[in-house]
């Protein structure tokens, strides 16, 4: 341990001159050196050096991990060393002489009891082997990490936006600009899974696995990793990645801090109004209330959400945080409690034109798109978040420690979109006649997450080491009335424009329920032996896990119809006669979403024997193999008469894993590893569920295999010392049996629906990966670059004119990337830290190049994502020892996000041009553009 | 003495005519019969419940003269391999929430003197003089029961001298599940397979809740039907959609919540054919008014990739006149039409004989004439422009048998949902006479045959509509 804390630099080429920067001439006597994670290396900025002799001195640990003490007496000091979250250092005695400088360096070791797999098996490593120490700045496998710091001053609140910040990371925000799924190396969030302090979590999502990362408020985190490589004790459902949030665990001492701060989008002012409503009273459906046999008139629903519309000229913004820790019974029991709070108005303006589904055709041209619709919609959303957490750890002995963890999330998202009037553009009007449409439509999402995690862990002997967790987790989502209202009418013009009569109108009005939950209870158990085999440390890990899952998910859509035709809509809801267009309609039992309703029960188990050994000094090989036991059985409500209303399938999957580092020097080593995977499909789209297109419906399949890949990585890396890193990394996956949505023929050989398959063909995925942070002194540097390559080959639709036969469709094969994946992804930001000001500064720069954004069941109509960049700058100022003031400033260049059809945009009418405005690309169609325009957020923060 | 000669000749003559009149030959040969096969029982209701589902299945033989009953809720279905065939005279009644699924074949074969029957199990009261009550009190749209469903694998469905009535309701999970088809359907009657034959022959269609036929996908042949309050507030009567083949002729449609006759290439299966229909002499009355979106049509409307072609088709007050539809456009290189008639009582109506915003082009055999007046239409016409109908209002009266035009005072236009009393057929003064054009086939892709197919494809008429001086067409 004192030798491990008392390691000095290693002097190599990079960190000579980063030591020459950091020299002071003269002849006053010096105390300086770094304080870095004695796990991860990483430098501790925000730590405490203390001194204490001659004079008591404080000094900040800087950006880059140092500390400086000038023109100290000369003397015996007794130096400590304390931050947050890490066991205080203890206490070293460092000699200052005149003229001289003592370079001292130290490393804390994390407070942290968490018993997540990954830092177990890092622990041990560390614990058993002392030589490989310095191969252990990082973990044992491919992976990347923010810490607590680096999130703190983040332009970023939530987890999903500060995803985009990790190397090879994209984010694929929802309608109004925040991050809501991350997108690893090209592989979309079906790829990926997201633990809790290395449990995994179950998702509030009604159809699918994968988390949103939107609801999570970054402030609650320890560190964020992404591992892009998998070790057999890990959970093997991950192909892109897996995310693991570590929360904050109980400090060594008293500790409190507390956050407030306020801000603003400038969207919301000069005009464009915030939206905002309450939700809807009805929290259930009809049919929920009285049952399903229960006949619904107009008079059982309530317009509220609609009808409590009201506009807000920019509305504050505002976040608030609060952390409690401390550490009781002799230091055995320690306890964090920290809360998020955050209630963010954001949104976006869209323009779009919707191309018609089917294309048309003439005898020179297939697939010519056409557009159906022209939209100006302008999203208001606000977002309520609460996350609190907590932790009680107790140490029983040296041997024996257990911990609780709880974790709640919740989420209300109220989200307003309103479109306007604009088939007036002239799809279908002329100067004297105007098609008017009119949409708005309230959208109140509550989402839970809860996450409660007991944990062991024992020393049984020496050399052998035990641990267990318990888990209850829960995950649910309710979309409670949902309340949607549509109005189309013609308007007679005279020939001066102005509107003569209004009539006829199509008035449309819905009410929409849905609610799903996802219930975990998971067992995991651990054993590790760490033996002396020929006299070389060998670490043998056995574990599994045992899981049960159940998960429900139930939707009702009530719609109604404006009656009469002749109330014209002047916006009073009162006046519209609603009716269903059959009185049956109103009865639940009719109610067509009642057959995507599912329940799934999931019971998993996983067993793995890991082996760690370093067969000659600088080679650490780790390996193992995991086996993984699915068992899913849904059941939907459809009678017996419904082929499919049920059914069970069961899979078995061994994962092989081998990972490889050898170290070339002490700054420098070389990964290479594989490891085998596998994604399992969502639970809604197993079931059968059926929802009506226009053109196509879209159903689930029962016979969709899972998803399993070969992924191989390969990393050269290089830490010369403090923060400062060049990581450069390749990595191919080959994937098998991936799940696209195309067009299929279903039934009979007229009906063709939209349905999940499993590609016949494997896809690949190749890229490389550059990292590199640099800092002189109090400015640092770091960028990031990611090379992506997917290709998949599906069947597509070609709609094309037939000489003989007329207008005639068939399918052709095409290739193209994965869906989401960009060619080029890179961040770059330009730090300042300077504990001499207390001022830290950064200003954030991110690059996503290409990506295809929406697959189209037709050849060459596909949506393409333009290149999006955005800038974002945060600070923070130390007002006196404790409190500090900070500030962020999203999205500087108000962005836009943009959408094309690679086909020649000449074919767009003359007001379809004047609409969606400036058309940039020659060969590309601008279909769609979203502004979200810039957010600011300034605050305090408290520490002591 | 010449008038006795003149008295006895013309007696004669008398005798010799009136005596001719009064012979007469009978003949009844037997013919022998063999029983049907598998005949289905009408001793007890055809029901479901007991069975732990909602499916009855059903084949072999309904006999002339009998009445079946279906239980409230189940789904009478034609397994794909097996056939129903309803001979001349059979009463089908339809409980609440029934339906009548075909994957096999159906074929209902009534008569003109027996025609067959299925409608609801209850008696419902037809309101059908105009106005007497309001679209939303009339029971002809409120989908007593769900309907007739040809689903992906029905090779042939045959409806002959036959009466649909008070169908729409929505299908639901259940049902669309067995039928493949779609749960929010209210269709009273769904054809979806581009290799099966929909034909629809001298029969009736009574009432309706959205597009009361839809055809997925078909060959099809319609002739000589009679349509009467199709659709609640929308609806196309006949809605066919991409891989649909075939011929519309000598039909009559009163009242339809929007089109009369529709066609769409939209959703054109992998390998089914581009939807082409030829449409000839049938007869639009009051079309389009209970539709409630903008700018639907009223009678005849081809869109998104649909072509073929319409000639001597008469439109009386509908809310639009034939609409050709530019986005998404119709093929319109491959689409042929004139000699249609249209008449209207208002401005309203002559404004929109060519549909404002689309793109119908005039022909010159139009009826009214395109070059009436100098308002009607302007010189230099552009497609879908707005223009005054003032000129052509109330001009070329039909000169139905028994049809007031103008509509009598008191009562809309839109109010003419059914036929009842009145006689569309044509008075010898008809300036619809002797318009029609005659030098073109129907598309006739269907099997001919008197019982499974086709039994008569009547050719194009030389009088407008549905209704030929010569007996021919329409023969209701």
């Amino acid at each position: 341990m004192e030798s491990s804390t008392l390691n000095l630099i290693k002097t190599g080429a990079f960190l000579l001159a980063f030591v020459c920067l950091g020299l002071v001439a003269g002849a006053q006597s010096i105390i300086k050196g770094k304080v870095t994670d004695a796990g991860t290396g990483e430098p501790l900025t925000g730590a405490t050096v203390h001194i204490d002799g001659k004079t008591t001195v404080n000094a900040p640990v800087n950006l880059n991990g140092s500390y400086t003490f000038k023109n100290l007496p000369a003397g015996t000091y007794k130096l400590t060393v304390k931050f947050i979250g890490y066991k205080a250092s203890k206490e070293y005695a460092v000699e200052a002489v005149t003229g001289k400088t003592e370079v001292f360096n130290i490393a804390l070791v994390e407070n942290s009891t968490g018993l997540n797999e990954v830092t177990i098996t890092e622990q041990a490593g560390k614990e058993s082997d002392r030589a490989v120490r310095s191969l252990e700045k990082n973990a044992l496998m491919v992976e990347n990490i923010l810490s607590a710091n680096t999130i703190q001053l983040l332009p970023d609140v939530t987890v999903g936006n500060a995803l985009q910040r990790v190397s090879g990371v994209t984010i694929q925000r929802s309608s109004n600009g925040e991050g809501r799924y991350a997108i690893i190396r090209g592989m979309d969030q079906r790829y990926n899974n997201t633990l809790v302090n290395g449990i995994k979590i179950p998702s509030p999502d009604d159809k699918f696995r994968f988390v949103p990362m939107d609801v999570f408020p970054s402030e609650m985190l320890e560190h964020l990793e992404v591992i892009k490589a998998l070790t057999p004790s890990m959970e093997g459902d991950a192909i892109g990645g897996t995310m693991n949030l570590v929360m904050k665990s109980a400090p060594d001492h008293f500790v409190v801090s507390a956050n407030a701060s306020s801000g603003f989008s400038s969207l919301f002012s000069k005009g464009r109004l915030f939206t905002a409503f309450q939700g809807s009273p009805n929290t259930q459906s009809p049919a929920m209330v009285h049952g399903n046999s229960y006949a619904a008139t107009y008079a059982d629903f309530n317009n509220k959400a609609l009808t409590s519309d009201q506009s807000l000229n920019n509305p504050l913004s505002s976040t608030a945080g609060l952390t409690i820790g401390d550490r009781f019974l002799d230091r055995k029991l320690g306890v964090i409690v920290s809360a998020s709070y955050q209630n963010v108005y954001r949104g976006s303006n869209s323009t779009q034109l919707t191309p018609n589904a089917q294309p048309t055709a003439t005898a020179a041209a297939s697939n010519v798109p056409q557009f159906s619709d022209a939209y100006t919609r302008s999203y208001s959303t606000q977002t309520q978040r609460l996350g609190i957490h907590n932790k009680i750890d107790y140490s029983f002995n040296k041997n024996n420690k257990i911990s609780l963890y709880n974790l709640y999330i919740h989420t209300n998202e109220y989200q307003a979109r309103q479109t306007a009037d604009t088939l007036g553009l002239g799809l279908n009007s002329t100067l004297y006649n105007k098609q008017v449409t009119i949409s708005n439509r309230s959208t109140l999402t509550q989402q839970n997450i809860y996450n409660s995690t007991l944990q062991g862990d024992h020393q049984l002997a020496d050399k052998i080491k035990f641990n267990w967790s318990a888990v209850y987790s829960y995950a649910n989502r309710h979309q409670p009335d949902r309340t949607d209202f549509a109005y189309d009418a013609n308007q007679t013009l005279n020939s001066s424009g102005a509107i003569v009569s209004e009539l006829d109108n199509n008035t449309k009005l819905s009410h929409h329920w849905e609610n799903n939950k996802d219930q975990d209870v998971t067992g995991y158990a651990n054993f590790i032996f760490a033996p002396k085999i020929l006299n070389h440390d060998v670490e043998i890990s056995l574990g599994g896990l045992l899981r049960h899952k159940d998960r429900d998910a139930d939707y009702i859509t009530y719609s109604l119809i404006g009656g009469n035709k002749s109330t014209v809509y002047t916006n009073n809801f009162n006046s519209i006669p609603f009716v269903f267009n059959l009185a049956s309609d109103g009865v639940g039992a009719n109610n067509p979403d009642l057959q995507d309703n599912y329940t799934v029960k999931e019971d998993d188990n996983a067993e793995y024997l890991q082996l760690k050994f370093n067969p000659v000094a600088k080679l650490q090989v780790l390996g193992g193999v995991r086996v993984e036991n699915t068992l899913q059985k849904y059941t939907t409500q459809s009678p017996v008469t419904v082929s499919q209303r049920a059914g069970t399938s069961a899979y078995t999957d061994v994962l092989p894993s081998l990972h490889l580092k050898y170290e070339i020097s002490g700054a420098q080593s070389i990964r290479a590893s594989y490891f085998a995977s596998l994604s399992r499909p969502g639970y809604g789209e197993i079931v059968p569920y059926k929802v009506s297109g226009e053109y196509y419906d879209e159903e689930g399949n029962p016979y969709l295999h899972h998803i399993t890949a070969d992924n191989f990585d390969l990393r050269y890396e290089l830490f010369p010392g403090g923060a400062d890193q060049l990581l450069l990394g390749a990595f191919l996956k080959k994937i098998h049996n991936p799940i696209e949505y195309f067009v299929v023929r279903d039934g009979g050989p007229s009906n063709q629906v939209i349905k999940p398959q499993n590609d016949d063909g494997d896809a690949t995925n190749y890229g490389f990966e550059a990292q590199a942070t640099k800092f002189f002194g109090v400015i640092g540097f770091s960028v990031n670059y990611t090379y992506t390559h997917s290709s998949i080959t599906t069947d597509k639709l070609l709609y094309f004119s037939d000489p003989v036969k007329g207008l005639q469709q068939t399918y052709v094969s095409q290739t193209r990337p994965l869906q989401g994946q960009a060619d080029n992804v890179g961040n770059a930001s330009v730090l300042f830290k300077s504990g001499k000001l207390g001022l830290d500064m950064q200003l954030a720069f991110v690059y996503t190049g290409e990506r295809l954004a929406q697959v189209s069941p037709y050849y060459n109509l596909d949506f393409y994502q333009h290149a999006y960049s955005q800038l974002d700058f945060s600070f923070e100022k130390m007002i006196g020892k404790k409190l500090s003031f900070f500030g962020k400033v999203n999205n500087i260049t108000n962005a836009a996000a943009k959408l094309y059809l690679k086909y020649p945009n000449a074919q767009l009418s003359t007001q379809l041009l004047e609409f969606i405005g400036k058309q940039d690309i020659a060969a590309q169609t601008l279909v769609q553009t979203d502004y979200y325009k810039t957010s600011f957020l300034g605050g305090l923060r408290y520490k002591f | 003495m010449k008038k006795i000669y003149f008295s006895i000749i013309a007696l004669a003559i008398a005798a010799v005519t009136g005596c001719k009149k009064w012979s007469t030959e009978h003949t009844d040969v037997y013919t022998y019969t063999p029983p049907a096969a598998s005949p289905v029982s009408d001793k007890a209701p055809l029901s479901c419940s007991g069975s732990g589902s909602t499916v009855v299945s059903v084949k072999g033989t309904m006999l002339s003269g009998k009445t079946y009953t279906v239980e409230d809720g189940c789904d009478l279905v034609i397994n794909a391999t097996d056939t129903l065939l309803m001979q001349p005279g059979v009463t089908l009644k339809m409980g609440a929430n029934t339906s009548l699924i075909a994957l096999g074949t159906l074929v209902s074969n009534g008569s003109k003197d027996f025609p067959n029957y299925i409608g609801p199990a209850t008696t419902v009261t037809k309101s059908d003089a105009p106005g007497s009550v309001s679209p939303s009190a009339d029971p002809a749209y409120s989908g007593k029961w769900k309907g007739i469903i040809g689903g992906p694998t029905c090779n042939l469905m045959v409806l002959r001298w036959t009466h649909v009535e008070f169908a729409g309701g929505t299908e639901g999970a259940a049902t669309s599940k067995i039928a493949g088809s779609g749960a929010g359907n209210q269709y009273s009657i769904l054809f979806a397979n581009y290799n099966g034959s929909y034909i629809m022959e001298d029969s009736w269609l009574y009432g309706g809740v959205d597009d009361p036929i839809r055809i997925s996908a078909g060959k099809v042949a319609f002739f000589r039907n009679t349509f009467e309050k199709n659709g609640a507030v929308g609806g196309d009567c006949i809605n066919v959609k991409g891989g649909t083949v075939g011929t519309m002729a000598y039909n009559l449609f009163i009242g339809t919540a929007t089109n009369g006759q529709k066609a769409s290439n939209k959703g054109q299966a992998t390998g089914a054919p581009q939807t082409n229909i030829v449409m000839y002499n049938n007869t639009f009355i009051s079309g389009g008014y209970r539709q409630t979106q903008s700018g639907r049509g009223g009678c005849i409307n081809y869109e998104e990739g649909a072509k073929g072609m319409y000639y001597n088709n008469v439109a009386v007050n509908c809310k639009f006149g034939y609409r050709v539809v530019g986005n998404p456009v119709a093929d319109v290189a491959n689409m042929f039409y004139g000699n249609n008639f249209q008449y209207g009582d208002s401005v309203a109506v002559t404004n929109q004989f060519y549909p404002v915003g689309y793109i119908t082009q005039p022909q010159t055999t139009d009826i009214p004439s395109i070059t009436s007046t100098s308002k009607y239409l302007p010189s230099g016409y552009v497609l879908g422009q707005i223009y005054d109908g003032t000129d052509v209002v109330g001009k070329n009266n039909p000169q139905f048998l028994n049809f007031t035009l103008p509509v009598p005072a008191g009562i809309s236009m839109s109010a003419y949902s059914a036929v009842g009393t009145f006689n569309f057929r044509l008075k010898a003064s008809s300036p619809l006479i002797g318009k029609g054009k005659t030098d073109f086939q129907p598309l006739i892709v269907v099997p001919k045959d008197p019982i499974y197919g086709l039994s008569d494809a009547t050719p194009p008429g030389a009088d407008l509509g549905c209704y030929q001086l010569s007996g021919i067409g329409n023969q209701h």
